[in-house]
């Protein structure tokens, strides 16, 4: 009865402990989808240019900004730029006369301004706005000998609004637009007074519905919904490709980190037990050297070497388990160095303790005091460090796979890196991340089962 | 070995003492010297690039020689027989030794597809290596110190936010973050710098903060602060020496990183644009291996092998001389 006590008392510490890492768990999920938000969305290109191409119509990117949330504003706010009439600034390098082409009867003043004089003028729109969604062109303007007046309608749209009186100095006018039902793809400018209208500075923005609607508030939407979206090179849904992935990158990476384990945790066993050896002494110069060929070497020479040369291997292809022997070898051997010099480091922390002298003293077999109080032992820092491997892991198969032709998620993200498919590439970080967060959530729960001081911790 | 007192087992005697502290084996000097020569043709490579900058011309390395194409290294070339000819007989024997060692220093590691001399593109790699180490560690060791130096002093909401900092970035896959960083802005060493710089701060910090946690407890802080010194002057006067060996051991580290990063960044195409990185000159030597083009491949394997195994040697005698604890870790 004690015993089962014992036990319920200790699901429940568990209980408490795993609840407390997981709520730790999501600051750390938010600051990733944080992280890839701004890499991609803030501080990357626009989208639509990578995925259209740079020759694509305004069109045709607000199109695909539209179904991906891109033309929102970025954090939160009212009004967002459009890609119908490029914003313009007289002060910011006075070459950009662009904005204005197509203006007939409009011309560019000594200073880069831009002068209106009185008519009426048509400024051509790159694409056009859409109907019952409110506009607003925010203008910096003066009329030099005052009292003139200036009013903007789209082409087609709405009846003319009221003329707004511009004064002699530099102003900020906000003019409203709406479009009609039609399609408007031009903004009627007409304006009256003594001299032209000068224009220092144009923007034109689209009103949002609702300030929240952004595209953080979009793109938090999405990872909600475990939405990954649609690759911009194929135009599959990037969850798709993840999971057909996944299968073939497993089937390379867990033999690799399975057989390297094992393997290193033996020869870093044998060298701590045999200190001192020749033995001991070649295997660290050999690790030495082993984590200093680079890791791109071993997979172009194995590559040449092994199977073009002697014919040992297939060289590329994911037809037959043979096809993995290679790839998992130089995975093996590359990582190999790296490991057993650190293994190796912990097993002799171990067998320099009282507790090992004491079993050899009874009179216990070397392999008994190996294998079963050695290497327990020095399970901990085991433990941390295949953790902390999780994530080289993943990214370690990146080059094996594009290189022997493996479809799976490294292959993916280097095809993906190569073409700019930014949604696939994300997919992979946060799927990436996500798994790193478990299996350290797993390693600390190890922890905590293995030690029971953590848990009340 | 070493015999630091275990309160202050830094820097804060200043060089000489890491200097005597260091084990200076074979292994130490090779690295070392190793490391002078790589600092050296990096040298060597900034000069030829800024003299051929500042006089508007095709540097030496990037120089096509279409009549020589495909040379394999000097010694690899039977200079004598090609110096003599068939007429060989008929030439005194200085003339030939002398058109023999002519022959020996003229493209001593060989030309690649397009002519251009191995040689001089391996000393450009090893400007570019070096930039990218350099440029690396300029950006994330002082992110790395000073982010876990304030974390592990001040504590409270500041530590929250630093520990909740490097998690993040640490969730994220290595690799595939400095990718996408560097996709992000844009081709070219920028990206490199920004891309390892931005994601291998992590590991110093949270180095640094678990030792200024400790160091905080210590007397001399204490004392440091009974006598109403300022916040700024006990970290960086009193706890950063300290705590600056922890710096040397990882910059000893993560330069190699830094290079076996730029070399994949490169090789990917990512990286150095036009100019002949190891990474490019690796991409370019794996395609042209199956011409049987070897040397390329070769000397940069074995240029990229010196320096990281280099640094590795001497990050191990340098993690001995500084960590007392860590030597008695790996007596190799």
């Amino acid at each position: 009865m004690r015993g089962r006590a014992a036990d319920v008392t200790h699901l429940n510490y568990m209980g408490h402990y795993l609840f407390r890492r997981v709520l730790q768990m999501l600051p750390v999920l938010f600051g990733v989808v944080l992280i890839t938000f701004v890499l991609f969305h803030v501080v990357g290109g626009s989208p639509a240019v990578m995925a259209l191409g740079k020759n694509a119509t305004p069109a045709a990117l607000e199109e695909f900004d539209e179904t991906r949330g891109f033309n929102r504003p970025l954090l939160w706010g009212r009004w967002t730029a459009t890609r119908a009439w490029a914003a313009w600034d007289a002060r910011r390098g006075a070459a950009r006369a662009g904005a204005w082409e197509g203006t007939t009867g409009a011309r560019l003043d000594a200073a880069g301004s831009a002068l209106f004089p009185p008519g009426v003028r048509v400024v051509p729109l790159a694409c056009p706005l859409r109907a019952g969604t409110a506009y607003r062109w925010r203008l910096e303007v003066r009329q030099p000998s005052g009292g003139g007046t200036l009013a903007v309608t789209p082409e087609g749209g709405a009846p003319s609004t009221a003329a707004i009186a511009v004064p002699a100095r530099w102003t900020r006018l906000d003019l409203p637009l709406s479009a009609g039902a039609d399609r408007a793809d031009g903004l009627r400018v007409t304006v009256t007074g003594g001299a032209a209208l000068e224009i220092r500075a144009a923007r034109l923005e689209r009103r949002m519905a609702h300030p929240w609607e952004s595209q953080l508030a979009h793109y938090l939407g999405r990872v909600a919904r475990l939405d990954f979206g649609v690759s911009l090179a194929t135009n599959e849904r990037v969850a798709d490709m993840l999971k057909q992935g996944i299968g073939p990158s497993l089937m390379l990476t867990a033999p690799i980190f399975f057989g390297g384990l094992i393997l290193s945790i033996a020869l870093a066993l044998l060298c701590a037990w045999r200190r001192d050896s020749w033995f001991d002494r070649l295997t660290v110069v050999i690790a030495v050297v082993l984590m200093s060929v680079n890791y791109l070497v071993w997979i172009v020479a194995g590559q040449y070497l092994l199977a073009y040369q002697a014919g040992w291997f297939p060289i590329w292809g994911f037809d037959s388990w043979r096809c993995l022997l290679l790839p998992v070898l130089i995975g093996l051997v590359s990582g190999l160095g790296a490991n057993l010099r650190f293994y190796r480091t912990v097993m002799l922390e171990e067998i320099n303790r009282d507790y090992v002298r004491t079993a050899l003293a009874k009179g216990l077999g070397a392999p008994a005091v190996l294998f079963r109080h050695v290497l327990r032992n020095a399970l901990i820092p085991i433990i941390t460090s295949t953790v902390i491997a999780i994530p080289f892991l993943y990214t370690g198969s990146l080059l094996l796979e594009s290189f022997f032709g493996i479809p799976g998620l490294g292959g993916l993200s280097i095809n993906a890196i190569n073409s700019a498919d930014v949604e696939v590439i994300r997919g992979v970080v946060l799927v990436g991340a996500v798994l790193y967060m478990v299996a350290n959530l797993l390693t600390d729960l190890c922890y905590a089962w293995a030690d029971p001081r953590i848990r009340l911790r | 070995m070493t015999t630091f007192a275990p309160a202050s087992p830094g820097l804060a005697a200043g060089g000489p003492r890491l200097w005597r502290g260091l084990r200076r084996g074979w292994r130490t000097r090779a690295s070392m010297l190793v490391l002078a020569l790589f600092a050296a043709a990096a040298l060597w490579g900034e000069i030829v690039y800024r003299l051929a900058q500042a006089r508007d011309r095709t540097p030496s390395y990037a120089q096509l020689n279409l009549d020589a194409r495909y040379l394999p290294p000097s010694l690899f070339r039977h200079p004598f027989v090609a110096a003599g000819g068939s007429e060989a007989a008929a030439t005194p024997v200085g003339a030939r030794l002398y058109a023999g060692l002519r022959e020996l220093a003229r493209y001593p590691f060989g030309t690649d597809n397009l002519g251009r001399d191995v040689g001089q593109r391996l000393i450009q790699g090893a400007r570019i290596a070096f930039q990218v180490g350099v440029m690396t560690a300029l950006i994330a060791i002082p992110l790395g110190l000073l982010l876990g130096l304030l974390a592990g002093y001040f504590g409270g909401w500041v530590d929250d936010l630093v520990v909740w900092l490097y998690s993040t970035v640490a969730a994220i896959p290595g690799l595939l973050f400095i990718l996408a960083i560097a996709l992000v802005v844009g081709k070219g060493l920028t990206g490199v710098y920004l891309g390892i710089g931005l994601t291998t701060w992590v590991g110093l910090c949270r180095l640094i903060r678990g030792e200024t946690l400790k160091q905080r407890e210590q007397t001399y802080v204490q004392a440091a602060r009974a006598m109403g010194l300022g916040h700024a002057r006990i970290l960086f006067r009193h706890i950063l020496p300290n705590v600056f060996h922890l710096v040397i051991i990882t910059i000893s580290l993560r330069f190699p990183a830094a290079v076996s990063t730029e070399v994949f960044l490169s090789f990917l195409g990512i990286g150095v644009q036009g100019e002949p990185s190891w990474g490019v000159m690796l991409g370019n030597a794996r395609l042209r291996l199956w011409q049987g083009m070897w040397w390329e491949l070769t000397f940069v394997t074995i240029a990229i092998f010196a320096v990281v195994l280099a640094f590795n040697l001497l990050g191990d005698a340098l993690r001995d001389a500084l960590d007392p604890r860590a030597a008695s870790k790996s007596d190799v």
